[in-house]
């Protein structure tokens, strides 16, 4: 009988070891947003984690199509990571309530906001509408290029691995260290590349760069696209040369995505020059992780 | 060159070692690493500044309220075969020759989730200023286990494509024919109860099964309408088979195969009819806007009909069908379509054969606002003639479409 029993509890030890060996062993899908959430989510996670991404950087993350796949892609998340402050709110809700997958919901510990990491800027104080195009209400959410920020991210998405498997915090804790040591490493080499930019007039196409002027110092003195989301006007465009000539603005800073065509004649005309700088991981093939992100982000402003 | 200076500007700073100050970025990183985030408990950001009344407004647990208004300004040389219940009516009960205004539909949408299990969704439409019409009020599961999803109340059946989508999404400013003369007025829409399952492939593949309670019509149609006969204990039922083969970045393939059976509530009252359709929707849109906002969108339904027409001994009388459309978008603001549909292939006693042409030419301001050039032709071809043959009826609209409000998404 004494016999019987302890067979039973070894059998019981056994499979609950077995099979939470299975499930520590098993990587936690994470599907983020954009793709250079996705290099911050390999960082940290390492291995023990298997990474997709929804849309690519070579793709304006306002636009991304809602294809029917990418809800197959989140039914197996167990962690959605996105930017948050509307950005993606033209396309990532029908996937989510496509996806049949309660982890990813809003508000559940699978979706992650990594908007909630940052301090955010163009918070609009006063009522908005959309007679200044499609605003976005919560802030401005392109906000992870900077190397401050990408910290914060990673070590958002870091805490939020822990709590999703609790037997791994020391790993990620670990692998968040040696990311920021990495970024350490290339401290140097930034700064010195972005001391050169400091106080440089620009014009950006859209009003997506407010975090990577301020990072820089850079000196933002207009917008191709003044209402975001609509096509410039001649009328607007003749304004913002007039004043780029006055100002003598040197660089128009357009994402790799947009169409060049507007820009490249503002440039020509106003005498400036223009930067098509990669916003995203994945944005050229060359740009496979977020420390090439910024070392191409730089190396491009400072031509 | 550059590259040179910067490699050597690094190493000249790693060679002066302690004596170049500390790395100012190097210590932000530190104290980014150090800082105390928000609880990683919450998935949602906080407050920039909570007393902002910005804030306060976005954080209400009001839901999400939309409202699209679609105004027209048309002419015809007479009156259309068939009316949608959203496609612009410029006679109303009126004869004569149809032109002027129409307030093709305004609709009110209001979404929000429930609960942590449940969303819902409702739609009010007034098409035409006919009075309020309630398009969907449906609730819809979020977290059954399996890839299972239960949608209850009144919602538009996922049975082809352009059945289940509203007006503002589609690309033309009327339905095409099939809606109406195998779906009904409304389309197929109606109380009901819809289980639908996404298999666990690595592809999309997701199976719908529908009951409804389709009421009896109001008016009498003048042709053979599928559903809405027999008792109000007679449910209509619906299964759709849907897949999506993304083939590549830029191209995609979404189909479906669907099929319905019911009661008629016209020629011979009570009579079981069953309905079968395919849909097809290729699309290319290079997923990099640089390329210049081009994409091309191939979209067709094709329905067969099967009814026995006088008694249950006598052989299943069939109709059918179709239209194809290709919508080109050649610029950021602009789109082309144009659409060919059909009824009455094959044509018998049920459905005779109609033909209508139609072209679209969209302005998207914004992507709030579209203003909408539409010319149509329709004809009724002689049974032996070309499907463009026949007594033909030229119409125009001019359709502005507005919304407002809550940020909708897109669906594919």
């Amino acid at each position: 009988m004494r016999k019987a029993n302890d067979m039973k509890r070894i059998v019981v030890l056994l499979a609950a070891v077995l099979s939470t060996a299975a499930l520590a062993d098993e990587p936690l899908h994470v599907v983020t947003t954009i793709e250079t959430f996705a290099d911050l989510a390999r960082r940290v996670g390492g291995d023990k984690v298997q990474v997709e991404t929804l849309s690519h950087g070579y793709q304006d993350p306002h636009f991304v199509e809602a294809r029917p796949n990418l809800m197959v892609t989140l039914h197996q998340a167990d962690l959605l990571v996105r930017v948050g402050m509307d950005l993606e709110i033209g396309w990532l809700p029908p996937l989510v309530n496509g996806s049949r997958n309660d982890r990813v919901q809003r508000g559940q510990a699978g979706d992650l906001d990594c908007s909630q990491f940052i301090d955010p800027l163009d918070v609009p104080t006063a009522k908005v509408d959309r007679s200044q195009g499609d605003i976005h209400p919560m802030g401005n959410p392109h906000y992870w290029l900077p190397p401050v920020n990408a910290v914060r991210i990673a070590k958002g998405i870091s805490g939020r691995l822990a709590q999703l498997r609790p037997a791994d915090k020391a790993y990620f804790d670990a692998q968040l260290q040696k990311f920021v040591a990495e970024l350490k490493a290339r401290a140097p080499q930034w700064e010195a590349q972005a001391r050169k930019l400091s106080g440089v007039k620009v014009v950006t196409y859209h009003k997506s760069w407010s975090y990577v002027t301020r990072w820089l110092n850079l000196d933002e003195q207009g917008y191709i696209e003044n209402r975001p989301g609509i096509a410039p006007s001649p009328d607007h465009l003749a304004t913002l040369i007039a004043l780029m000539k006055e100002q003598k603005v040197a660089k128009v800073i357009v994402e790799d995505f947009y169409n060049r065509s507007i820009a490249d004649m503002v440039a020509e005309k106003a005498g400036a020059r223009v930067v098509a700088a990669p916003s995203d991981v994945g944005a050229r093939p060359a740009i496979k992780s977020y420390l090439d992100l910024v070392d191409a982000l730089l190396t491009e402003l400072n031509k | 060159m550059i590259a040179t200076l910067v490699v050597m500007t690094a190493l000249a700073q790693a060679d002066a070692g302690e004596l170049a100050p500390p790395s100012s970025l190097a210590s932000e990183l530190d104290a980014a690493l150090g800082a105390q985030l928000p609880d990683a408990g919450s998935s949602v950001a906080p407050a920039p500044t909570p007393t902002n009344a910005v804030w306060r407004a976005i954080q209400s647990l009001n839901p999400d309220l939309a409202a699209i208004v679609d105004a027209d300004f048309g002419g015809a040389s007479g009156a259309p075969y068939s009316l949608a219940g959203d496609d612009p009516d410029l006679l109303g009960d009126s004869e004569g020759q149809p032109f002027g205004f129409a307030l093709q539909e305004i609709e009110v949408a209001l979404t929000a989730t429930v609960d942590p299990f449940l969303r819902a969704e409702l739609y009010l439409a007034i098409p035409n200023l006919s009075g309020i019409e309630v398009e969907e009020a449906v609730v819809t599961t979020t977290s059954l286990p399996a890839g299972l999803q239960l949608r209850a109340g009144i919602f538009r059946s996922a049975f082809g494509r352009q059945n289940g989508q509203h007006l503002h999404v589609q690309d033309f400013t009327r339905r095409p024919l099939v809606n109406e003369a195998f779906l009904g007025a409304d389309g197929l829409r109606a109380p009901g109860l819809q289980a639908s399952w996404l298999a666990p492939t690595p592809f999309f593949l997701q199976l719908s099964l529908e009951a409804f309670s389709i009421g009896a019509p109001e008016d009498d149609a003048g042709h053979l309408l599928s559903f809405g006969g027999g008792t109000r204990a007679d449910l209509t039922y619906a299964s759709e088979l849907k897949f999506f083969v993304p083939v590549s970045d830029a191209f995609s393939i979404y189909g479906g195969l669907n099929g319905a059976l019911g009661k008629t509530p016209t020629l011979r009252p009570g009579a079981p009819v069953t309905l079968e359709a395919v849909d097809l929707y290729l699309k290319y849109k290079p997923p990099n806007v640089s390329g210049g906002w081009f994409s091309v969108a191939w979209q067709s339904e094709v329905f067969v009909r099967q009814l026995h027409a006088r008694d249950d001994t006598e052989p299943l009388l069939l109709d059918g069908g179709f239209y194809t459309q290709l919508v080109v978008q050649f610029a950021r603001q602009w789109q082309a379509g144009a659409r060919v549909d059909l009824l009455g292939a094959p044509s018998n006693e049920l459905q005779p054969r109609v033909g209508r042409q139609s072209l679209a030419l969209t302005f998207m301001p914004s992507e709030f606002a579209r203003l909408r050039a539409y010319v149509e032709r329709e004809n009724i071809p002689p049974p032996t003639a070309s499907f463009l043959s026949g007594p033909e009826t030229w119409a125009g609209y001019l359709q502005l479409e507005v919304s407002i409000g809550a940020h909708g998404a897109h669906l594919f």
